[in-house]
């Protein structure tokens, strides 16, 4: 039974309720456990089951991240510029400091304080809320410039909406009369391509590059291979280098410098910070009902299994952003 | 039982195959088809090996099942049940490491025969193959293109250089043992070395090729033609084939090279008015064939990346409008297929361009025009014609390889300008 | 320790000898309505929903077979347009893995017969239990959705870029409702683990668990542990599909080849997922069949955790003629050969179990040993496969057919029917006829091997698997194979007959039907709500010597008399 006994050292107090009958006060005991150690333990083990398919889970889209960056790391090194390293940062922060807070409701909630639990509950809570509300900044910047994934990407930027962040965090405008005329000229450029051009040359834009089957080219879409296909972008490209826009002011798609394939640096971004953006909503579920259930006093001393194992897993959705941080926005 | 003393018969044949050397066709058997590639012996001696340990063990653990079952049957509901051996090393100890060995065995068996498989030998003779649903393409040095069948030469390695245009594919010759994947975006290589030659005389001589990776609709009806011809008959074809369109008259083009071009459209468009992927070339909904829909601007059209909203052929085919002649529409249809979708149907249709060239696009749109002298099939129905053409044909050969003797330029018929 | 004497003297009571009245206690009329039945937390009735699901799936997949096979019964257009032949094969293998094999053994049986063989109340997390139910339904009902939207004709591994291109609208609903299911697979899974952990009563020791039990252990771990891979690859085809990320599709930069190690990553150790249990319930079917201490016990449990594991590193294999390089393949088919032995030796363990038993052919007795037959054939074709120059000629072939029909349904299917059959008298606490029980299972394992084993020789042949048509020299087998399927339909056709005959008129069974030892056997047929009265105290559940027919019971009892120190031992590991 040293199972038992180890658990019961870290609550001293709970000795004395399971010894002898096991029939328990706990109203929170299940019919089919024999005692609430027994129902805590395998809570407990289910919990860390269920936090190691969700390390899995993340795990198949590192494992993703590491195939996609061996084969292209320059794609990496060189979209990582364009997130913006202050805020991600300040997210970081606010997860470890909620990650803290809800340590701290684990805590008052074995030594039964109430009041102190959930003041840390409702700290944990609004450190959850302010990480979704800042990661909502950082993702409409980027939407609104298409530093998206697939063929988004690829489309013209409407210069009049692009604000830019900068390496060093700030917002840059970029509704510069430079930028709007290379813009402009760029569009007549463009049109001036599509009437020109025999109907076989004409590109196969967006929404759809990929709708074609033909469509493939072998060595690689981006700027690069689209080249071969989209006259325009290579215009426009090629004009933009002209005009001697500062590197950091310019939309992606009008740096030379663009990597072949960079718009998968981004697929993989949304779909790994979405998950984990999921996750933290879940976790706010979580939070509230934890927060629910507290101010009823359900939780106590003998009882305190749910924000015990709440508190994993977010632990775990904390970690998990902690790997992710490094990993996206300090590679370049 | 028979199987297994036809094997037993397979692995002694097989065996002399191997010891032979490459050279011979090995008959098929029971398991396998015919071997007709200097790899196949090895696969088979593997196969044969592997069947034979097999029914050794498959033998003995039936055997031993249905003995005990009989031996030791229960007999009657109220008897003692005795405990017996529950346990006993040697005996565990000893069925653990025989099949153990054995397999080791097999491992390396399978592994250098795949290092031979999988290594395509220094000097070997190239061909590209590009797949795309649903048909091949096969492209020799020479610039000479075949759809129809894969011809290789003789006595000598070929290697194929494989792409996919759209999804996987596979190609498989089950008489050579060889199969590999056609991955979009990467190229593969298969190579193999056959001295069964087929007589290119005879149409029925001839083995199949595959398609065995899952590719949609037509998967099914993927596969080709191979023929192995002897040098002279295999440069005398590729001669043939990178110049077949210039070698027929201009009268004979829509009945001679339509049909031969048509086999790669018939997988989605038939000539009987039935629709499959792509619409029927034949009459369909009441307005006449593909030629009448489009020559009085009947065809319904919707959507497509150039529509602007025409309902109808009509709004777009014509002086100042998208197409000027219903040449131009069918042309650029091949072409873009993309841009103007009929009435009912998705953009399934791959592109054409730099595959067909005018020539080509001319002989399909005769064959449009004339689709009342063709068979459902897509086979012209006069003989006579056919023959008086290949006559022409022949005479044609004959003149051009009068004018350029000894000259082996390859004749740039098929690529677009 | 004593013996504490289960549920005997007041639940056998209960159940009286044939033509009494029936017990007044069990799970079955613990409550009423539909609702009691829906919102249940009770393991053993969430079995049995899961077990109408699985085998209403079954029958479904199984009519999709027969439009398959009855299509290919002859060269050229039987009855159906090859659009419909491909959407017909794919939802066959979809709903057959995803809706049927998977789920079947772990999902009801094993919910049924897992607490109580382990002697506990319930699952952990009863709950959890349903909620896993309910994410089943749904995903079945996702899967009902992708045919009316459309259907789906990707085949079942969804190969891309053939996934993300494909026009049919049922794609992107059935690769949610797989992933639905897939957590509801790692719920299962996770809730087994801890009920094998934290739930064994004291006695019950590691290695005096029934190997059944050892065999849904090791399932659940590969249900965890690769299921979170399946569902992130196929969320990642989703959103390919959705809003072209360029992750698989190579038109946008992607590798296809990617996908398909994403997918069998999973998918390979989901085989074991489906054939692990079936051994499991094979080595206890045996063992309590020929009454005979099953040989090598901790070979056996060992080696189902040692399968589990090594599945995790053969997925390659799959892969042999993708394109992927010559190293990974080697690499593959060496580790591929090292899985064949642990399931050789399983093999070798039950003939000797059988060895001085006390045999009786009883209809699950013949699925086991049928099982044996089957299982010895799709394993040693296995070797063909993990031949490297072998399998470059066998590849996507009906070879390769024939062989996971052989490992998924000869085999994990045929142990799930004879598992069924096993425990069926404990799950509604009636007996079917015997006779119609032994004439179904000729018919099926005639049946069954005259579909599957002619398609071996149409695979080396050279047939290539989803072809709608096919040359003229393959007919024979395709005929003669369609002729196989239709003597296994009617196998399970008769099956299904005195089965659900069996409900309204089948005798009374006892507690004991077989002989069996192990807990399950100890409480009433069906069992009361709670399973034990008393938590019970465990002996070896192989020693058959204690084990005693009684005309009284009608049924096998055990004599407690006879019981050496057997029930002794800690609650270690509690």
């Amino acid at each position: 039974m040293t199972a038992i006994d180890a658990n019961t050292n870290k609550n001293p107090d709970q000795g004395d309720h399971h010894h002898g009958d096991h029939e328990s006060e706990n109203p929170f005991q299940a019919h089919h456990f024999d005692t609430p150690q027994q129902q805590y333990e395998s809570a407990k083990l289910g919990m860390w089951l269920f936090l190691g398919t969700e390390i899995l889970f993340f795990g198949a889209l590192f494992a993703l991240y590491t195939i996609l960056r061996a084969n292209d790391p320059e794609v990496f090194s060189y979209a990582s510029q364009y997130l913006n390293t202050m805020l991600g940062g300040l997210n970081t922060a606010v997860l470890i400091l909620s990650s803290l807070t809800m340590a701290a409701a684990v805590h008052f909630a074995q030594r039964s304080k109430k009041t102190m639990m959930l003041i840390c509950l409702w700290l944990t809570l609004l450190g959850a809320i302010g990480f979704l509300v800042i990661k909502y900044f950082e993702y409409e910047h980027k939407i609104h410039v298409n530093l998206t994934w697939g063929p988004g990407f690829y489309m013209p930027v409407d210069p009049a909406e692009a604000t830019l962040v900068g390496d060093d965090g700030t917002v840059l405008s970029v509704v510069q009369e430079d930028a709007l005329a290379v813009s402009e000229e760029a569009g007549k450029l463009a049109a001036a391509a599509e009437e020109s051009l025999p109907d076989v040359l004409q590109p196969q834009l967006a929404p759809a590059p990929a709708a074609d089957a033909s469509s493939i080219q072998l060595a690689a879409i981006g700027p690069g291979g689209l080249s071969a296909v989209d006259p325009e972008a290579k215009i426009a490209a090629d004009k933009a280098a002209a005009a001697h826009i500062e590197h950091s002011d310019k939309p992606h798609l009008e740096d030379e410098k663009l990597p072949v394939n960079t718009h998968r640096f981004f697929a993989i971004y949304y779909a790994m910070t979405g998950l984990h953006g999921i996750h933290v909503v879940v976790g706010i579920v979580m939070i509230i009902w934890l927060i629910v259930r507290g101010m009823k006093g359900h939780f106590d001393r003998r009882h305190y299994a749910p924000v015990d194992l709440g508190g994993l897993y977010w632990h775990i959705v904390d970690l998990v952003w902690i790997f992710l941080f490094p990993l996206f926005y300090l590679i370049h | 039982m028979t199987g297994l003393l036809l094997s037993g018969f397979d692995l002694v044949t097989s065996l002399l195959a191997t010891t032979a050397g490459a050279g011979a066709v090995t008959p098929a058997n029971f398991w396998m088809p015919e071997g007709a590639s200097i790899q196949a012996p090895r696969v088979d001696f593997a196969f044969d090996l592997i069947n034979w340990i097999n029914y050794v063990f498959f033998a003995l653990i039936v055997i031993v099942m249905v003995w005990f079952c009989i031996r030791y049957r229960q007999r009657g509901k109220n008897v003692e049940f005795a405990p017996g051996p529950i346990h006993n090393t040697t005996l565990e100890v000893t069925w653990t490491v025989i099949p153990t060995l054995i397999l080791i065995g097999i491992f390396f068996m399978g592994f250098t025969g795949y290092l031979d498989l999988y290594t395509p030998p220094k000097n070997s003779y190239d061909i590209k193959v590009t797949a795309q649903q649903w048909s091949w393409e096969f492209e020799y040095p020479n610039g000479a293109k075949s759809t129809d069948e894969l011809v290789v030469p003789a006595g000598r390695p070929v290697r194929l250089v494989m792409r996919s245009k759209d999804v996987l594919h596979s190609l498989f010759i089950p008489d050579f043992r060889v199969k590999q994947d056609l991955v979009p975006g990467r190229y593969t290589y298969l190579w193999f070395e056959s001295n069964a030659i087929n007589d290119p005389d005879d149409p029925s001589d001839f083995r199949w090729l595959f398609c065995t990776e899952y590719c949609g609709k037509s998967h099914w009806n993927m596969n080709v033609q191979v023929k192995v011809f002897d040098d002279e008959a295999f440069e005398t074809w590729t001669k043939d084939q990178a110049r077949w369109l210039d070698m027929i008259d201009d009268q004979d083009l829509y009945f001679m090279a339509g049909p031969k071009l048509y086999a790669r459209c018939v997988t989605c468009h038939s000539l009987d008015g039935s629709d499959g992927s792509g619409p029927s070339w034949g009459p369909r909904g009441g307005l006449g064939d593909l030629w009448a829909r489009v020559t009085n601007g009947t065809g319904k059209v919707d959507g497509g990346r150039k529509s602007d909203g025409g309902k109808t052929l009509a709004d777009y085919i014509g002086n100042g409008k998208l197409y000027g002649t219903a040449e131009d529409y069918i042309r650029n249809s091949i072409y873009d297929p993309g841009a103007l979708l009929v009435s009912g149907f998705g953009n399934q249709m791959p592109t054409f361009e730099g595959q067909l060239n005018d020539r080509a696009i001319d002989a399909l749109i005769g064959m449009m025009q004339h689709l009342d002298e063709f068979n459902a099939d897509g086979t012209f129905k006069d003989q006579e014609r056919v023959n008086a053409a290949l006559a022409r044909i022949e005479a044609n050969k004959a003149a051009a390889s009068q004018a350029s003797m000894g000259v082996t330029e390859p004749a740039e018929t098929e690529t677009s300008d | 320790m004593t013996t504490i004497d289960t549920p005997r003297a007041g639940d056998i009571a209960g159940n009286p000898p044939v033509g009494g009245t029936g017990p007044v206690d069990n799970y079955l009329t613990w409550t009423k309505g539909a609702l009691s039945w829906i919102f249940t937390l009770d393991h053993k009735r969430i079995g049995v929903m899961y077990l109408t699901g699985v085998l209403v799936s079954f029958l479904v997949g199984g009519l999709f077979a027969l439009i398959v096979r009855t299509e290919l019964i002859a060269p050229g257009k039987t009855f159906i347009e090859p659009e419909t032949y491909n959407m017909f094969f794919t939802l066959h293998g979809a709903v057959m893995v995803f809706l049927v094999i998977i789920p079947s053994i772990p999902a009801s049986l094993g919910n049924f017969v897992l607490p109580v063989m382990l002697g506990a109340k319930d699952v952990a997390f009863p709950r959890l239990n349903l909620f896993s139910f309910h994410l089943w339904m749904i995903g079945a009902l996702f899967t009902v959705l992708a045919l009316l939207l459309g259907g789906f004709d990707t085949g079942w591994t969804f190969y891309t870029p053939y996934s993300t291109k494909t026009d049919m609208g049922g794609v992107v609903p059935v690769l949610f409702g797989v992933f639905i299911l897939g957590f509801s697979s790692i719920f299962t899974g996770l809730n087994f683990i801890v009920t094998v952990h934290k739930m064994r009563p004291p006695g019950m020791t590691w290695f005096r668990m029934p190997l059944f039990l050892w065999a849904i252990y090791a399932t659940a771990l590969i249900q965890i542990l690769a299921t979170p891979v399946l569902a992130i690859t196929l969320m990642l085809v989703g959103l390919e599909r959705a809003f072209q990320i360029g992750i698989f599709d190579a038109a946008m930069g992607g590798d296809p080849v990617l996908f398909q190690h994403f997918f069998w990553f999973y998918s390979h150790p989901a085989v074991y997922i489906m054939i692990l249990p079936a051994m499991g319930i094979i080595s206890d079917l045996i063992a309590v069949h020929s009454h005979r201490h099953i040989f090598g016990y901790s070979f056996i449990a060992y080696s189902s955790v040692a399968i589990a594991i090594f599945s995790f590193l053969v997925w390659g294999h799959h892969m042999f003629t993708s394109g992927q390089s010559a190293l990974l393949n080697t690499i593959f088919s060496a580790i591929t050969f090292s899985v064949a032995v642990p399931s050789a030796i399983k093999v070798f363990n039950w003939l000797a179990t059988l060895y001085k038993g006390s045999i009786a052919l009883n209809t699950p007795m013949l699925y086991a040993l049928g099982f044996i037959f089957l299982f010895t054939i799709g394993g040693l074709t296995g070797i063909y496969l993990g031949t490297l120059n072998v399998d470059v000629h066998l590849h996507d072939t009906y070879f390769v057919v024939a062989h996971f029909h052989y490992v998924m349904m000869g085999s994990a299917l045929i142990g799930f029917i004879g598992g069924l059959h096993h425990w069926w008298p404990k799950m509604f606490g009636r007996m079917y006829n015997e006779t119609a029980g032994r004439i179904g299972f000729v018919l099926v394992f005639i049946g069954f091997n005259v579909t599957f084993f002619t398609q071996f020789m149409l695979g080396s042949q050279g047939m290539p698997r989803r072809y709608y048509d096919y040359k003229p020299e393959f007919e024979i087998y395709h005929l003669i194979s369609t002729i196989g399927s239709y003597i296994m339909a009617a196998g399970f056709f008769l099956t299904a007959i005195y089965l659900l005959h069996s409900l309204f008129r089948g005798a009374r069974a006892p507690a004991n039907p077989w002989g069996g030892r192990s807990l399950e056997w100890q409480c009433t047929s069906p069992p009361p709500h709670d399973n034990f009265k008393v938590t019970p105290s465990v002996g070896d559940c192989y020693d058959f010597s204690v084990v005693r027919w009684s005309e009284e019971e009608h049924g096998y009892v055990i004599d407690r008399s006879k019981e050496t120190d057997s029930s002794s031992g800690e609650g270690s590991g509690h």
